[in-house]
């Protein structure tokens, strides 16, 4: 096919549609962005060229920038940490019950473990928000019922550590199918014939389990892995909609500060050396973890 | 024997575990269909004393609540059909000459393209606020779609499959004299239905459900916000005070997705299973 100046030309209209929205939609707001955070603009139209005076700012302790990027970087951070374990370790729960289910009802429930990622970001605050709440929340509602902190209701989105339990276990509900569906993939390109051998020389389920099933969805693991950090440290609608950062500061994360500072502070600039700051921490963070699950392996 | 306990022991403890899952949809239902009053009363019956779609009806028609939901759902329709029929068309375009045709800088633009799946979108969400702003097109419909035209996971998509796509198909229609457009239009895009409408799912519920960039690029504008956008703004709110009411615009927002969502959950899972990523 490889051909004349011709055919090369009408092959290049083909791509050419999605390059002119790449450039223009994507790469460009890209470039700018980086131009953006060399600049003082106050997104309503004017700008200068400041250099590197918003990197030196979020590194300058006692700068609203600097407390902005800090005091989001830490709530983020702990979401990070607080969230992926769970995320990572009830997926691959979720997947090996349903693949040990019968094939007559192993559908149904995998479609009902993988419903609430089809409902939006609000909807699931929405809902979120009357299960939580303190005075009528489902969740008070249930445990008063059952005698458990009858007289004294948890603020789940007022109160430290259950302000951190509440945004976990909603976004586990909100995202986990999509780790497990990733799971159930990886578990069914494992190999019956190891698991009849490890039959036949008396494994028991644990062995098998760590021996031949863990080992076998080692690539998977790791991109669900990656996959996870990046959604976690991208967290931004759970927080902003059910607790609003608080309390206190305690649940304002990076990109809630990054909108603060861009819309709120009118500083578009600080805010997208902000943004460029957290996106290198991001690509930092999971190509270590690549690296490091797969030199084990080597 | 010992199976069928077993078997049985794992079905309760996935029964458990899906309570879990659906009790927050039920409960969303649940509070939809009461009254003010009853709204506000602290039980837990999962049928209220007196359903009521009065709810529905005042959501529908604007009622008491005051805003547009109607043009909401329009807004919303609109876009996301609007936004996967491009993202569809431009994708498979660029998908099938990188993967097939002699397109000069093939590697080379297909790793830029591929790159960008990497680095995280808010590094160039407030210049492409900037670059809507500076367009004059922050509080149109254009600002609502076309940033999604860009992003390079469609097209990386399609790659996969048109790559292994037979090409003795193709040959076959190149003897018989047919262009490159022809044998595009109908000869590979007829046998790519399960993965077009794959991208096509998956475009649909990304731009139906999010909030973030119209809750921007409506320029803070009433009437041109989306469903979920606009029921962002009413849970922060006033509206906090009407979860009733709340809950049944919820539960229109998720109607629509829903249905597609259960519709295409093969398309979605093959989705997941090809691309590893998104």
């Amino acid at each position: 096919m490889k051909g004349s100046l011709r055919s090369r030309l009408t092959s290049s209209l083909f791509v050419l549609p999605y390059f002119l929205c790449f450039c223009v939609f994507l790469l460009y707001p890209l470039i700018s962005g980086i131009i953006l955070s060399l600049q003082n603009n106050d997104m309503l139209g004017t700008h200068e060229f400041v250099g590197l005076q918003n990197y030196i700012d979020i590194f300058t302790p006692g700068t609203y920038i600097h407390d902005a990027f800090f005091r989001g970087l830490w709530g983020t951070v702990k979401f990070v940490v607080y969230s992926v374990p769970f995320l990572i370790l009830v997926g691959l729960a979720l997947a090996l019950l349903v693949n040990s289910l019968n094939a007559r009802v192993r559908g149904v429930f995998r479609t009902i473990f993988f419903i609430p990622y089809a409902i939006s970001a609000t909807v699931m605050a929405t809902i979120w928000m009357r299960v939580f709440d303190t005075d009528s929340g489902f969740l008070n509602l249930m445990l008063d019922k059952l005698h458990i902190h009858h007289q004294q209701h948890i603020g789940w989105f007022t109160d430290t550590p259950w302000v951190w339990i509440a945004l976990v276990v909603s976004t586990i509900w909100w995202t986990i199918g999509f780790n497990m569906m990733l799971f159930i993939n990886g578990l069914n390109e494992v190999p019956e014939e190891l698991y009849e051998a490890a039959k036949l020389d008396g494994a028991n389920a644990w062995n098998r389990l760590t021996r031949i099933t863990l080992p076998s969805i080692k690539n998977v693991t790791a991109v669900v892995m990656v996959m996870t950090i990046i959604a976690s440290f991208n967290v931004f609608a759970q927080p902003n909609l059910m607790t609003r950062g608080g309390p206190g500061f305690e649940t304002t994360v990076m990109l809630m500060n990054v909108f603060d500072v861009a819309y709120g502070q009118h500083q578009g600039g600080a805010a997208s050396a902000m943004a460029i700051l957290l996106g290198l921490i991001m690509m930092i963070v999971s190509a270590a973890v690549y690296r490091l699950l797969f030199r084990k392996e080597a | 024997m010992g199976t069928k306990a077993k078997q049985a022991g794992l079905i309760l403890i996935a029964t458990v575990l899906g309570i879990f899952f659906i009790v927050p949809v039920i409960w969303m239902v649940t509070i939809s269909l009461k009254s003010d009053a009853e709204a506000f009363l602290p039980n837990l019956n999962f049928i209220p004393d007196d359903p009521t779609i009065v709810n529905y009806t005042d959501a529908l028609s604007g009622g008491d609540l005051n805003v547009p939901i109607l043009r909401w759902i329009y807004n919303s329709l609109l876009v996301s059909v609007a936004g996967t029929l491009i993202v569809l068309a431009v994708d498979a375009l660029a998908a099938y000459g990188l993967a097939r045709l002699d397109v000069p800088f093939k590697k080379w633009l297909l790793s830029l393209f591929l790159s960008t799946l990497m680095i995280p979108g808010i590094i160039w969400f407030v210049p492409q606020y900037v670059l809507f702003q500076d367009l004059g097109l922050i509080g149109t419909y254009h600002a609502f779609y076309l940033p999604f035209t860009s992003s390079a996971f469609g097209v990386f998509l399609l790659y996969q499959f048109f790559r292994g796509f037979p090409k003795e198909l193709e040959e076959a229609a190149h003897i018989d004299g047919a262009n490159k457009w022809k044998i595009f239009y109908a000869v590979l895009l007829p046998s790519s239905k399960s993965i077009l409408s794959t991208l096509a799912v998956l475009t649909f519920m990304g731009i139906f459900n999010d909030y973030i960039w119209p809750f921007y690029a409506s320029g803070g504008n009433d009437t041109m916000q989306t469903l979920t956008s606009g029921i962002a703004v009413m849970t922060q709110g006033s509206y906090v005070n009407s979860p009733n009411k709340l809950m049944a615009l919820s539960t229109i927002a998720t109607i629509p997705v829903l249905v597609v969502f259960l519709l295409a959950q093969k398309a979605i899972v093959r989705g997941i299973t090809q691309s590893g990523i998104k």
